[in-house]
């Protein structure tokens, strides 16, 4: 696995509110690296700036100061098509409530990233077919995600953040709407893919047994990063061990 | 409590309120506007002159509040869908139904009634500001128009109260029975399009039989009368919208295996419209009638409009006769550059006029006469003494004689007999002009000091086109009016249906725009796939309604001399026109909405 950094975060600020009236500072510095091909969780509790710092990431929102750069791009300035080209491109998004467009089948809200690129429609369907069969979708493609359960809206959702092939895999808490069956399954196919296709993944979760999945976990409170957990060799038991330990006395 | 909270809901979403008021601001305006001509007998009396237009209200006022019935579901299915979860989350928090049913009594009321009453302020205006535009601009004369009419303002109380009441009613059951839970989270489900082959089979025959018999009953108006207007009027709404649920279910089915579904967003603009298909093709079979009824009149109004100076020009060769014409006269005459003029000389008997045939040998009398039945073509005869004497048409020299002459015989004298008569000579002067209709002020001038020489010389006695002109035009322009007034309330009334409709989807719609834009999709493309839905939902109607106007048109010709047909690219680009502008004006609000 290499070490190149594929995202790096210097010095991230945001400030809610306009000068002169009431201020709240969400994210004071942060600091941290993605490694090509890394698998990280981000941590913390409801209000400790987590999704915040997702939204800044993912170019959702723009910080107050400090740089995000994605696969060598500053990304905090993109503005109009360069953004929408970038996100469509370069990253892609697995959210809390699947975020699918329930007007439209698997197959078609697979593949809409590809459209909107104007990609040869003979294209299409084998880079469907191949990233459907690969999360274990093939056989919905033709429903719509409302006769989907949970977990299979998941998985579709996470095809289509996936097949444009994207530098960066973000996750604002996937697992979040899922029951525990699912959610497992979904954490399996994650590690897959990561380690598969070398995708890299940053997950942010407040669920201490989706982060065992990762290799890091940034904990995040109040604005900042407090504490960094590796997971080395451990296996996936001990580190949700160490994790819970460290919420322990981390939320303290 | 509640009401507070009621009240708090209630600002929150004014945005969306504005909507809801203004459309129904303009249903109402619209509504007064066509009863302020339908409830006014008097007006309808004395500026049609055709019985029949009393009864073409009368259905009409029926269509319109069909179609007030369906806008108003509509608007109050949208209010109902934005105070949803208002209510649910009352209950959560323990809320006695009683009480809410009472809240959603008085909301749905106080939208209702503040709205009409705008609406009939709105209307008055509408109507003052409408008929003075069209008077001015078509040169018509009307009379018993006003503005504000009581019985008007009443019946449009009447009825949206009374459909308020209603609505009321309906919402008090809906939200009542239905859990708080599901009020919560009632997001729309998605109806999956389904091709039924043999029933939208079944659908697409039906549909084009009743059409059928609808067009064929439009053309045989004079046998069927009135009945033919009933029976068209229901098939052809069944027959539209059969066709519209069969054939567009099909439509998007179908472009979405085509290639081009695979481009940008076409494939999610296409599921977009699939997705509400059952919904649209209520409404999209509501604006094609109306968008066939608005094109319709305004067709007509102008076929009107057109018809007056080819009745005028078909009447007489000449503008005027004057009798002994002054010399200021003659300069008059000489500015407007007439095409034709002549002068006959004559002496009065007490049995006939006679006149120097050498007079018509020379400058030969035209007349007109119709070439056919019921069609504005006219031949034009150049006539000497003699041919005059055997034509037919004759009259339209008496016509043109002074007032004391016209019940006279006409006779043609050769001169040394003219000669021999000792009665003093007088003279007539004949002129035509280009356009009767571009002169009327000058003519007019003419016309008063000639009445000033001879008394005798009442309204219709003056002869020639101008005064054709001015019978005409009394008798058409009410009809004009009409025509044009419909066909503009019409017009407002489909596309603040359609758009209404089309806005509230919009709230459903947001988090899908900002879902495309999460996951990177250009603003341009947004844009153009919000354009291209809402355009095929205007075109579609538009094309059918257009369908509709060309069988529809047919009607006509037994009132309209000549063919309803002629020059009707003008009102259809006009209509166009204005069509465009309201789509604009969705696609407008629909992004604010939408991309915020």
């Amino acid at each position: 696995m290499s070490t190149t950094p594929i995202m790096t975060v210097t010095n991230l600020h945001k400030t809610y509110g306009k000068a002169g009236s009431k201020q709240y500072e969400a994210l004071k510095g942060i600091n941290f690296d993605v490694n090509a091909g890394e698998f990280v969780g981000i941590m913390g509790a409801s209000g400790s700036g987590k999704t915040t710092l997702l939204n800044m990431l993912a170019t959702l929102d723009q910080p107050t100061s400090g740089e995000v750069t994605i696969n060598q791009q500053p990304i905090t300035h993109l503005k109009g098509n360069q953004l929408a080209d970038f996100r469509a491109k370069e990253i892609g998004f697995i959210f809390q409530d699947f975020n699918l467009l329930e007007t439209m089948t698997a197959y078609e809200n697979i593949a809409l990233p590809l459209t909107l690129q104007n990609t040869a429609a003979k294209k299409i369907k084998p880079a469907v077919e191949t990233v459907a069969s690969h999360l274990g979708i093939a056989e919905f493609l033709n429903n719509y995600p409302n006769e989907l359960s949970g977990g299979q809206k998941q998985r579709v959702a996470a095809a289509r953040a996936l097949i444009n092939e994207p530098a960066m895999l973000f996750g604002d808490e996937p697992t979040g709407a899922l029951d525990s069956k699912s959610a497992r399954e979904l954490l399996d196919l994650f590690t897959t893919i990561n380690r598969e296709q070398a995708v890299s993944i940053l997950l942010v979760t407040h669920d201490p047994f989706s982060a065992s999945y990762c290799q890091r976990i940034l904990f995040i409170k109040d604005g900042k990063i407090g504490q960094e957990l590796k997971r080395a060799d451990l296996s996936r038991k001990d580190f949700y061990q160490q994790i819970l330990d460290t919420l322990g006395t981390f939320e303290q | 409590m509640l009401t507070k909270l009621a009240m708090t809901g209630f600002q929150k979403r004014w945005r969306d309120y504005l909507v809801l008021f203004s459309g129904l601001i303009m249903s109402s305006a619209i509504f007064y506007m066509f009863e302020s001509l339908a409830t006014n007998k008097t007006f309808l009396k004395q500026n049609t002159g055709i019985s029949m237009v009393g009864i073409i209200f009368q259905f009409g006022s029926v269509l319109l509040t069909i179609i007030t019935l369906v806008y108003i579901g509509y608007a109050n299915s949208f209010l109902l869908s934005m105070r949803k979860r208002d209510y649910g989350l009352f209950m959560l928090v323990g809320a006695r139904k009683g009480k809410i049913g009472q809240l959603i009594w008085l909301e749905t009321l106080l939208v209702g009634v503040t709205a009409t009453l705008f609406g009939i302020i709105v209307g008055t205006l509408l109507t003052l500001g409408l008929s003075q535009l069209l008077i001015n601009s078509l040169g018509l004369t009307l009379h018993h128009l006003s503005a504000w009419y009581f019985p008007a303002a009443l019946t449009t109380l009447l009825l949206y109260v009374g459909l308020f009441l209603l609505a009321g009613f309906f919402n008090l059951l809906a939200l009542t029975k239905t859990p708080a839970l599901k009020l919560l989270h009632s997001n729309d489900q998605p109806n999956r399009p389904k091709l039924k082959p043999a029933r939208q089979l079944v659908e697409v025959i039906i549909g084009l039989i009743s059409i059928a018999i609808g067009y064929w009953s439009m053309a045989n108006l004079d046998k069927l009368q009135m009945a033919g207007i009933g029976i068209a009027l229901v098939t052809i709404v069944l027959g539209t919208y059969l066709l519209f649920n069969a054939i567009f279910v099909w439509l998007v089915v179908l472009s979405k295996r085509l290639p081009f579904a695979n481009r940008g967003l076409n494939g999610f603009t296409l599921s977009q419209l699939s997705f509400r298909i059952r919904n649209y093709t209520k409404i999209l079979s509501i604006v094609a009638m109306l968008f066939a009824l608005a094109l319709g009149a305004i067709t007509v109004g102008m076929g009107f409009h057109r018809q007056v100076p080819l009745m005028v020009n078909g009447g007489n060769a000449y503008d005027m006769g004057l009798v002994n014409a002054t010399h200021s006269q003659q300069q008059q005459i000489k500015a407007l550059n007439p095409t034709t003029e002549s002068t006959y000389r004559f002496k009065v008997g007490p049995k006939a006029v006679y006149y120097r045939a050498s007079d018509f040998d020379r400058n030969p009398f035209i007349t007109m006469d119709q070439a056919g039945h019921n069609q504005l073509k006219f031949t034009t005869a150049h006539n000497n003494a003699k041919q005059l004497l055997k034509s037919r048409t004759s009259y339209q020299l008496s016509a043109l004689q002074g007032s004391a002459q016209q019940r006279l015989g006409t006779q043609m004298l050769s001169d040394a007999q003219y000669a021999k008569l000792t009665q003093p000579e007088q003279r007539l002067t004949v002129f035509a002009t280009q356009d009767v209709t571009a002169h009327t002020a000058a003519l007019k001038q003419l016309a008063t000091s000639q009445r000033h020489r001879d008394a005798g010389l009442t309204g219709e006695m003056l002869g020639g086109r101008y005064t054709g002109y001015q019978l005409i035009n009394s008798m058409y322009s009410g009809l004009q009016f009409m025509g044009f007034f419909l066909g503009v309330a019409f017009l407002a009334m489909l596309a603040s249906c359609l758009m209404f409709k089309i806005l509230s989807g919009a709230a459903a719609d947001q988090h899908r725009y900002v879902m495309l834009d999460k996951i990177g999709t250009r603003k341009a493309l947004l844009n153009g796939a919000l354009r291209k839905e809402i355009a095929v939902l205007f075109i579609l109607p538009g094309i059918v309604g257009v369908i509709h106007v060309l069988f529809g048109l047919k009607m006509f010709s037994f009132i309209m001399v000549g063919s309803p047909y002629t020059g009707i690219w003008l009102p259809f680009l006009i209509f166009a026109g204005l069509y465009l502008i309201y789509y604009l004006i969705t696609v407008q609000i629909y992004r604010r909405i939408v991309l915020q």
